[in-house]
């Protein structure tokens, strides 16, 4: 078989697979079906507040392998509809942090600086067609990337990046993320600091869980659910509601925030946020494709640059990044969506998810079997590879959630925005419950409840501190892969205890690391 | 004395029978809780549920499966420990949590007397493992590379296989630089980036090995590997060790007879199914079902729990 037939058989696959009904005459294949099915359960599932794309994989997986059973038949709807509910929930996670300042996802973390600055303008519908626009040309650009570069683009990263290289450059992002996310270095690193203290609880080699004070709570750790959505969610959570609470003993009432101007996405306004997006869009494609590193950093990244770039060029009239820009949101959104497609380069390729979504994937493709994703499904063989036609049947229903996100999805999206309408004082304490549901039901533990509380806690002291959530957030995430990456170098060169400074391109990320720090905090202090 | 004999038969047939009438009568007092020592999604909790909801039609019991995991089965095992004994908690582990990691632990004071074995439900099909395009043929090329200065990493999953691969590689002078990671699936990962060289891997590597990327270069199993036949084993290269191994459903100790018999004879008849979804899987990811219960899996688990210490006196030496 040639290339072109292995890309047709894919498609084949897919459109021509085993029939849900038929639709005015024509037959609707259930791998399409499930497609749509997950793209606006995602939709749902991200524009919730508290729930998220990991939660609604993680319940999902279980109940559509029992459905569909353990034979190969049963992969493309799977993973078709898994491939929906990621695509669904990333543009869908805008919807809570442009209305209610409480993101969904960490990724989407950075749309609440301007999405809901613009939404107490009255801008909310024009936040969330910017969102929209800027999620799915993100995601359009990734998608096509994976296709184009899957089956070389990874192999030839893990060709130069050995272990010591690997933990390098988390360190590198690592210090990159505490400087210069939020607004005072120091901050940021002491954030950072106390994500990866409390990461280390429990975890570690030895068979006596480390700093758990013998509870047995902490002794595999603090889940990183309750802890990431505890800061994230739950802190902003109580901080919203101590302002209405202010608001209300000084003005006697809350006001609500009235809707104004047109809510369009005008040519003018697609030229100004184009090029956030071509940047964002590169940024987070690029970072997809390293194993290993989420979308929560490239959505850091691409705002970061975005901001840069708007202080240079920004017109006079215009807001800064953190005061309602839509720049802002685009940024953020073509980034965080542009790392969805590229993430599943190194999935393909080499087996190795790069984010916990991917992870899903993989789990998917191994509790199924018949797909094993690794160097062996990009053979080009001339006997069919049926791995090879599995990827580019996955491929095509990406191509499908795309069209539909084209299409439909920012509508639905925007039907979503009804819940601005909901008074914030009724809607915050529902999102509180159902944060703390969604917790709940992952490991039916009434710890989890307790570790989001503290978190919770945290994340409120941190905004009342002026702290950026987000290097704690992206410490307590890489803490572990940090640890293991560090331990396994280490192994892996014998012993070498310099084993961050054996190569050179180990060398240059370390030394990016400190140049970073010192460079942000001279800066800073210029300018202070 | 045929007199005796035939009374002795019949009293064994009327005892034989009275347990199983006792193991068929027996119910559960109330829901069991399924304690799951592996990460939620993978295939050893994949198979777990599937017995849960089969036990769950079959028998009409009320299962709870609940993820208990970390520090190779022993958080697992301490959640076991103080549950009731009436059939109403069982734990999945595998056999090493009960042997070495339990030995290795030393602060959790726990043995396997503290649990009552019920029933085995598959095997690992351990093997020595690397990339084809690595140009290994056996292990024994892997000595000879490092022999002649090549660093060889080499990926393992337990403390007891980093030290089963030092000593492999002492006995036949080669200093592996091991590097440890979490679970099969990352042995395979790190074979296959390049970031290994060689690696333990239990079954995970059929696919590759199938498909031809991947090399069974020894079977670290006291019988060669079902798979790679000609793979020679461990003590082809004059080490007195192996990672036998099983997944193991075990109960707190002192578990009343009935329900330990009940339920270790119902996972049994579920796993040794392939018609079930629970038998079907576990033949598609382990190979097939291996069922060991009563005075056998007793004996199995204390010898590994004994052994243990010998392996870990040997690499201290």
């Amino acid at each position: 078989m040639t290339a072109l037939d292995y890309v047709l058989a894919g498609v084949l696959a897919v459109i021509h697979g085993p029939e849900a009904f038929t639709l005015l005459g024509f037959p609707v294949s259930i791998t399409v079906l499930m497609v749509v099915a997950g793209f606006f359960a995602g939709i749902v599932v991200g524009a919730t507040p508290g729930l998220g794309q990991v939660i609604a994989l993680a319940i999902s997986l279980p109940i559509l392998i029992s459905i569909f059973g353990f034979n190969a038949s049963a992969l493309l709807p799977v993973m078709g509809f898994m491939i929906g509910i990621m695509k669904g929930s990333t543009v869908g996670g805008a919807v809570p942090a442009i209305l209610f300042n409480t993101p969904g996802t960490p990724d989407s973390y950075m749309t609440t600086l301007d999405g809901y600055p613009m939404t107490r303008n009255g801008q909310a519908q024009k936040a969330l067609r910017v969102a929209h626009f800027s999620s799915v040309s993100g995601d359009t650009f990734s998608d096509i990337c994976l296709f184009v570069f899957a089956p070389s683009l990874a192999i030839l990263v893990e060709r130069y990046l050995d272990l010591p290289e690997k933990t390098a450059l988390i360190i590198l992002s690592l210090s990159f993320i505490a400087v210069v996310v939020g607004r005072s270095p120091a901050k940021g690193l002491a954030a950072a600091a106390l994500g990866l203290f409390f990461v280390y609880v429990g975890t570690g080699e030895d068979f006596h869980p480390r700093l758990s004070l013998n509870a047995p709570a902490l002794a595999d750790g603090i889940p990183i659910t309750a802890a990431v959505i505890g800061v994230l969610v739950i802190g902003s959570i109580f901080s919203e509601l101590e302002k209405l609470w202010r608001e209300k003993s000084t003005a006697g009432t809350i006001t609500a925030t009235s809707q104004s101007g047109d809510g369009r996405l005008h040519w003018t306004d697609i030229r100004r946020i184009a090029p956030y997006i071509g940047r964002s869009a590169v940024i987070g494609t690029a970072i997809g494709a390293l194993p290993g590193i989420g979308s929560t950093l490239a959505a850091t990244l691409g705002y970061a640059s975005g901001s840069a770039f708007h202080r240079r060029r920004k017109a006079p009239d215009e807001p800064d990044f953190g005061k309602g820009a839509m720049q802002g949101i685009a940024a953020t959104e073509a980034a965080n969506s542009s790392v969805a497609g590229a993430n599943l380069i190194p999935v393909l390729s080499l087996g190795i998810p790069g984010n916990t979504a991917a992870v899903f994937l993989v789990l998917a493709a191994d509790s199924i079997g018949g797909f094993n994703p690794g160097p062996g499904v990009f053979r080009f063989t001339s006997d069919v590879n049926p791995e090879l036609v599995i990827a580019f049947g996955l491929f095509t229903t990406m191509v499908i959630a795309n069209i539909l996100n084209w299409t439909v999805g920012g509508v639905f999206m925007r039907c979503m925005g009804i819940m601005i309408r909901i008074p914030r004082q009724f809607l915050l304490p529902v999102v509180l419950l159902l944060t703390f549901a969604s917790l709940y039901v992952q490991q039916t533990s009434m710890a989890m409840i307790g570790f989001a509380l503290f978190f919770g806690a945290l994340g409120y002291l941190m905004i009342k501190l002026g702290v950026s959530p987000l290097p704690f957030v992206i410490a307590f995430v890489l803490g572990r892969q940090l640890e293991s990456t560090a331990r396994q170098a280490f192994s892996a060169t014998g012993g070498d205890p310099f084993f961050l400074f054996s190569s050179w391109i180990a060398v240059t990320f370390m030394a990016g690391a400190v140049a970073i720090i010192v460079i942000t905090i001279r800066r800073r202090s210029k300018s202070a | 004395m045929t007199r005796l004999l035939k009374a002795t038969a019949m009293a064994l047939g009327l005892a034989a029978a009275a347990s199983s009438s006792l193991a068929a009568d027996w119910t559960p007092p109330g829901p069991v809780k399924m304690i799951i020592a592996f990460r939620a999604g993978g295939g050893a909790d994949t198979q777990a549920r599937l017995i849960a909801e089969e036990l769950e039609a079959r028998h009409g019991w009320k299962i709870i499966p609940e993820q208990v995991t970390g520090k190779g089965g022993i958080n697992a095992a301490l959640a076991l420990k103080d549950e009731p004994a009436d059939g109403t908690a069982i734990a999945i582990l595998v056999t090493e949590t009960l042997g070495y990691n339990m030995v290795a632990a030393k602060g959790s004071g726990l043995s396997p007397s503290d649990f009552t074995g019920l029933t085995t439900t598959a095997g690992f099909q351990m093997g020595i493992v690397s990339k084809a395009d690595s140009g290994y043929k056996t292990l024994a090329d892997v000595f000879e590379a490092a022999k002649g200065g090549a660093e060889i990493r080499f990926g393992v999953m337990s403390p007891r296989l980093a030290d089963l691969a030092y000593v492999v590689g002492r006995e036949n002078g080669a200093d592996f630089n091991i590097i440890s990671v979490q679970g099969g699936k990352a042995v395979l990962d790190g074979v296959n980036a390049g970031d290994m060289d060689v690696g333990f891997m239990a079954g995970i590597q059929a696919k590759g090995v199938a498909a031809g990327d991947l090399v069974n270069l020894a079977s670290v199993l006291s019988a060669p590997l079902v798979q790679t036949a000609d793979a020679p084993t461990l003590d082809a290269f004059g080490a007195e060790y192996n990672a036998d191994g099983h997944f193991v459903f075990v109960g707190p100790a002192n578990m009343d007879a009935a329900a330990a018999d009940a339920i270790s004879t119902a996972i049994a008849e579920i796993v040794s199914d392939p018609g079930t979804k629970a038998g079907g899987m576990i033949k598609k990811a382990f190979g097939g079902s291996v069922v060991i219960a009563g005075d056998q899996l007793n004996s199995i688990l204390t010898a590994g729990y004994d052994g243990a210490g010998k392996l870990m006196a040997d690499v201290a030496n």
